[in-house]
């Protein structure tokens, strides 16, 4: 397959600068695909799994908030957050959702339920790609 | 007497040996964490640069004036403050001068203030600013988690007129020597001049829709940018304080070995010369 250059920046730094062959985010109206010779797009993304295959090698990912944008064969991949599915603190993520649900619960307005809600989706995204990837 | 002097003096040379090991090893530190700090700047400029393109791409080529965050809802709404500054002292005049430079733009406004740093809170607490609390004192501590959380509420604060502009405070690292106050107007946005490109960009599902879905992104990022360049700022300015108070203290135990050694001599000398008197009589 043809490879195109792919590279995914965070606030933390650069998570993968080289040759992709393929790329599947969740942008906000779903997910999306991406190979060599995509048209220029900018899209923001959503809350989802990303799929990265590199040298015939598949990656997963959680990947959270920020753009995609495709600039004239240029992919560049730009969330806020981005793990490794191998990287993912699971525990962590797990602890995590369970202090959002009991937030949720002790809400007491609406602006306190939807930072509830964010958290929860953002730990329920981490936990399903990292069990997605095999790991317990 | 001389003997009384002569152990003033020892004792001083030894409170400031101590004092002495204390900067030094507070620099050391400081100039470790300056190291950190300075690389996870590096780390955070691509990111901002590319929300921040796209941005500026997107204004360009819509000019027709249907873009949100351009201009406050409400006018009249308060000016919102970022201030970053220090959780500890000891940082030469780090604290000080970005509080002070950030009392002199709020002074007589209708402002709002959401200090970032336990000094910071403090300072304003002092002065009785109106304080907005997002849950974030400890700079150390704020992660890009709680940078994206705040913008996401200030962002909204801006589309319902709760506030009519957002600024942002903050100490730029320009050199490990040199650090400097720095404001920053995030919001209402402002259309940098410049030509649009050529290329024809597809944007997903509409401009507008994206670009609604930047402004978070991009008020996070710059803030979290910002919160890298304080603590390094920050780290520089402890580290570059501790060095002169270090060699401060290796001054003073030089001039004051000095003394002790002035003072030790004459004591002999008179010793000398009582025994000497002594024995002729």
């Amino acid at each position: 397959m043809t490879a195109f250059p792919l590279t995914i920046v965070t606030p933390d730094g650069v998570q993968f600068d080289g040759q992709a062959e393929q790329l599947i985010v969740r942008t906000v109206s779903g997910d999306m695909g991406v190979l060599a010779g995509h048209e220029n797009i900018v899209c923001p993304l959503g809350m989802g799994q990303a799929v990265i295959i590199s040298n015939g090698e598949k990656r997963t990912a959680a990947c959270i908030g920020g753009i995609l944008t495709v600039l004239g064969g240029n992919v560049r991949l730009v969330p806020t957050t981005f793990e490794w599915a191998d990287q993912i603190d699971l525990p962590r993520a797990e602890d995590a959702g369970r202090r959002a649900r009991q937030q949720m619960n002790a809400a007491s307005d609406s602006a306190q339920l939807r930072l509830a809600e964010a958290r929860l989706k953002r730990a329920l995204v981490r936990e399903s790609v990292a069990r997605a990837y095999g790991r317990k | 007497m001389a003997s009384a002097t002569i152990k003033e003096i020892r004792n001083r040379i030894r409170s400031i040996d101590s004092t002495r090991q204390i900067t030094r090893a507070m620099e050391l530190v400081a100039s470790s964490k300056l190291k950190k700090a300075q690389m996870r700047i590096e780390a955070s400029r691509p990111y901002f640069r590319i929300i921040y393109g796209t941005l500026q791409d997107i204004m360009r080529k819509n000019s027709d004036g249907s873009l949100p965050y351009l201009a406050p809802v409400n006018p009249d709404g308060k000016a919102a403050y970022i201030v970053i500054a220090g959780d500890r002292g000891l940082a030469g005049g780090y604290n000080s001068n970005i509080l002070r430079s950030a009392q002199s733009h709020i002074e007589g406004k209708n402002a709002c203030v959401l200090p970032i740093g336990k000094r910071a809170k403090e300072f304003f607490e002092n002065r009785k600013a109106d304080i907005m609390s997002l849950g974030c004192q400890e700079a150390e501590r704020v992660s890009v988690g709680d940078c994206f959380t705040v913008a996401n509420q200030l962002c909204a604060d801006f589309r319902n007129g709760a506030i009519s502009s957002l600024s942002l405070m903050y100490t730029e690292f320009v050199s490990v020597l040199s650090q400097k106050c720095s404001e920053i107007c995030l919001l209402p946005l402002k259309r940098e001049e410049g030509i649009s490109d050529k290329l024809d960009i597809l944007y997903e599902p509409s401009p507008e829709e994206t670009f609604e879905a930047m402004i978070p992104e991009y008020v996070g990022g710059v803030l979290y940018g910002a919160l890298c360049e304080s603590r390094a700022s920050e780290h520089a300015a402890r580290r570059s304080a501790m060095d002169t108070a270090t060699q401060n203290a290796e001054e003073m135990i030089d001039s004051l070995s000095l003394k002790y050694n002035q003072a030790r001599q004459a004591a002999i000398t008179q010793e000398i010369t009582e025994i000497v008197a002594g024995s002729r009589q």
